[in-house]
């Protein structure tokens, strides 16, 4: 059977795609729908290697709720065009060297690798819902518990982090006093 | 000695080392995304475009090896970069009130 190939080979080419344009879009908005791209992609991956319950997480959490509030903060912030800066004009072609020297380390690392034989386990429970609230709520309890402070520490950043203040306009206007005084 | 490398999908089977070379190529594609973009809100879009590259990874190998602790690490993963993104973007939206920012260098004074 050659559908798996297929639909890895679609979904690749759709990621890939994607991830480029993250990084060649012009506007942030076209950058994080290309991202939504890509997890979606990579969600119909995750499911072929039987991952089915990531695949309900990627899809709902992260591509639904997780790029939802990136929308909403370009949204918040309007459009912003990058200039071209006079600051580290060498700084484009630096990152591309430093890429391409980062992809060729990490290729070299890929060649010839070998696999160990898999566990023998039943293929037919694998990945599903139950195995894997088996797993969180026993061997892995603590850091599933932990996961739930760091979420707190996040929320209570966050809120705390935005709330009230003075804006760019009140500031600037306070600048203007003081200077009139 | 059989190939170890071929993960059974349905009838069929796919080579772990396919999908391992998508999550290499999308990770290099973020990291010089984060080196080559300036603006605050790209940097951060392309950290989870890495982050997802590193989960690919973890399933990869869960499903290579039949061992699930790959797919709980990946759900882990998700609710950090969850909680990366939360953070981030709130210091990014602090650090608009005060001034217009579209490109990180100007960030580099210490002071608001």
């Amino acid at each position: 059977m050659i559908v798996p190939q297929i639909v890895f080979w679609v979904m690749a080419t759709i990621a890939v795609l994607g991830g480029l344009g993250v990084i060649a879009s012009r506007q942030p908005i076209r950058s994080v729908l290309c991202l939504v791209a890509v997890m979606l992609a990579l969600s119909v991956i995750f499911l072929e290697l039987s991952a089915q319950f990531v695949f309900a997480v990627q899809v709902i959490v992260y591509a639904g709720a997780v790029m939802v509030l990136f929308l909403f903060v370009v949204a918040l912030l309007g459009p912003m065009r990058e200039q071209p800066s006079n600051r580290l004009r060498f700084q484009w072609w630096l990152g591309i060297v430093v890429g391409v020297v980062f992809a060729g380390f990490v290729y070299a690392q890929l060649q010839g690798i070998g696999f160990r034989a898999p566990d023998k386990v039943d293929l037919t429970v694998f990945g599903t819902v139950e195995q894997i609230g088996a797993g969180l709520f026993t061997t892995y309890l603590y850091p599933f518990e932990l996961t739930s402070i760091l979420l707190l520490v996040a929320a209570v950043g966050a809120i705390y982090l935005s709330r009230g203040g003075r804006t760019a306009s009140e500031v600037h206007r306070q600048e203007e006093e003081d200077h009139g005084a | 000695m059989p190939d170890y490398g071929q993960i059974q999908v349905g009838s069929g089977s796919l080579d772990a080392r396919l999908v391992l070379g998508l999550a290499f190529v999308l990770f290099a594609v973020g990291a010089t995304g984060v080196l080559i973009r300036r603006n605050p809100i790209v940097i951060l879009v392309c950290i989870e475009l890495m982050l997802n590259a590193a989960n690919l990874t973890l399933i990869t190998f869960a499903a290579q090896l039949h061992n699930l602790e790959g797919q709980l690490f990946a759900l882990m993963t998700m609710t950090v970069a969850a909680a990366e993104a939360v953070v981030g973007l709130a210091i990014l939206v602090d650090i608009f009130r005060v001034r217009d920012v579209d490109d990180v260098d100007e960030l580099s004074e210490l002071r608001g």
